[in-house]
């Protein structure tokens, strides 16, 4: 049996490594802007975080950064959110059914390798240049990482916990309802931290071939108006939001797959 | 009811082209503890698989209580090799999980469960999950949930094959106490002589591929059982020359 007590310990120990290197970071940062030729090229953290801050007030265009975050927010909840429903149901009946292995996967493994942001030109010819292309874009991202996971987690379903539920009785239906789909959960949340790391990255790409708001729009206007600081606001901006999204993903595992996460 | 539960007659299992089984023909009393003992890799999984129908057997027949394998029917437990736990439910809903695939009332669950949690000396573990248990924990919890079905038929492929020897020696001993406690017949597969020996009625001795029964013993030792004692180590010798010359 493990030390539960010892746990808190250990998140503690952990918050404070990550702030050191984080801190060291923007020392070192900071310092080569400062005394070295980065100075020439890149604005230093100060400068970056002080100005991250002015444009919570500020607008950058009509909006400020916490819109355009909400922007980016809200096209990336729309095509994640459906690309996961999908992606999910998919995986799961392509790794349980034959007939729809068969029938899906050839289509799917075409569709896999290619980046999300190969479709953008067609998704303007099909969507028109507002937000339904940007939601297809973001669409394909989440699609393809949770339908790979999502058929990876029934395809590793312990054959022994199957036939164990056999044994005792379960017929096709309760073997897939208590014994597949919850011994897959892990390999979909795994999906979903994968997938809205990938819907957020796209979501910039998305926004900086046609919008007028959001933090891809604000890299590209940065780069427009020649505003080093602008641009770095937006990775600022871009990173904050991305790490957030996948310690909130960890937190709604942990909450609902306590039994993948205690004893370890 | 009749005194045979299982009856194998005939039975042979090929996969392609290799003949694991061979016209294998035997009989299960009702209560027994039989061992089933062969080399390693001679096919004493598939034996068992067979039984249940996890694999189909290529020819002969399975019966139990005079009819065919029916699993929706015949009331069997099955503990695999591994500790095949449902590691996202607590060794409460793990122990639960047969009685509620056959949707037995609540109330009768509760008891159930309550009764076999406290013959394996889990009820205070009853909340963890199986990631916070031991490895004995685990193979226990795995026995609470065979036997709270109480099963007319347990069938076990070496559950103890992984363990250390004391740890070991313990589940041998609640597993016999389990049994006399049930009257459960028991069919236990393992390649540890000694173990056949000190838990069997019965030991089958297979032979190597294609498996045939190479003999039957009787073992009359009264329990509990003395793993020193000369008329233990006369049997243990008499299984191990049998599995030794082919």
């Amino acid at each position: 049996m493990t030390g539960r007590s010892l746990k808190g310990v250990g998140s503690y120990r952990k918050i404070g490594a990550a702030a050191i290197s984080i801190a060291v970071f923007l020392l070192i940062w900071q310092l080569a802007v400062m005394f070295t030729d980065v100075g020439i090229v890149m604005v230093g953290p100060v400068e970056v975080i002080g100005r991250f801050f002015v444009s919570m007030v500020e607008p950058i265009g009509h909006d400020t950064i916490q819109m355009h975050i909400l922007w980016s927010l809200s096209r990336v909840m729309t095509g994640f959110i459906l690309g996961s429903v999908l992606g999910i149901v998919l995986g799961i009946l392509m790794g349980w059914f034959r007939p729809m292995n068969a029938l899906f996967r050839p289509l799917y493994e075409i569709i896999r390798p290619i980046p999300p942001i190969a479709w953008i030109p067609l998704s303007i010819v099909w969507f028109g240049i507002g937000e339904p292309s940007k939601y297809f874009i973001i669409f394909l991202a989440a699609f393809s990482a949770i339908t790979m996971n999502a058929f990876a987690g029934v395809k590793a379903v312990d054959p022994e916990l199957i036939g164990a539920a056999r044994m005792l009785g379960a017929n096709n239906r309760q073997v897939f309802t208590t014994i597949v789909l919850p011994s897959c959960v892990p390999h979909i949340f795994a999906g979903l931290q994968i997938a809205i790391g990938s819907s957020w990255a796209t979501v910039v790409a998305a926004e900086m071939v046609r919008a007028s708001q959001g933090v891809g729009w604000v890299i590209i206007r940065g780069q427009d108006s020649n505003s080093t600081v602008q641009i770095m606001v937006g990775i600022v901006a871009v990173g904050i939001v991305g790490f957030a999204l996948a310690v909130l993903m960890r937190w709604i595992e942990a909450r609902l797959c306590a039994w993948n996460v205690r004893g370890k | 009811m009749s005194e045979t539960i299982v009856k194998v007659n005939h039975m042979t299992k090929k996969f392609g082209d290799l003949l694991v089984l061979n016209d294998v023909s035997f009989d299960v009393r009702r209560g027994e503890f039989l061992c089933i003992v062969g080399p390693t890799g001679c096919g004493k999984t598939t034996f068992l698989n067979c039984i249940t129908k996890l694999y189909e057997p290529t020819s002969g027949e399975i019966l139990i209580n005079d009819k065919p394998v029916d699993l929706k029917q015949d009331n069997i437990a099955y503990i695999f090799q591994e500790y095949s736990t449902m590691s996202w439910l607590t060794v409460e809903q793990n122990v639960a999980f047969g009685l509620e695939i056959k949707k037995k009332p609540k109330d009768f669950i509760k008891k159930e469960v309550d009764e076999v949690l406290e013959m394996v000396g889990l009820t205070k573990y009853r909340d963890y999950y199986p990631s916070e248990l031991s490895t004995s924990m685990l193979q226990r919890v795995v026995i609470a949930r065979a036997f709270a079905v109480k099963p007319q038929l347990l069938l076990m492929d070496e559950p103890y094959g992984q363990l250390d020897v004391d740890l070991r020696f313990r589940l041998e001993d609640e597993l016999l106490n389990l049994w006399r406690q049930t009257g459960t017949t028991v069919i236990f597969i393992t390649h540890n002589i000694e173990e056949a020996v000190y838990l069997s009625q019965n030991i089958l001795v297979l032979t190597n591929k294609p498996t045939t029964i190479k003999a039957r013993l009787e073992n009359t030792l009264p329990f509990p059982r003395n793993v020193t004692s000369p008329e233990f180590i006369k049997i243990r010798s008499e299984v191990t020359d049998l599995i030794k010359w082919w």
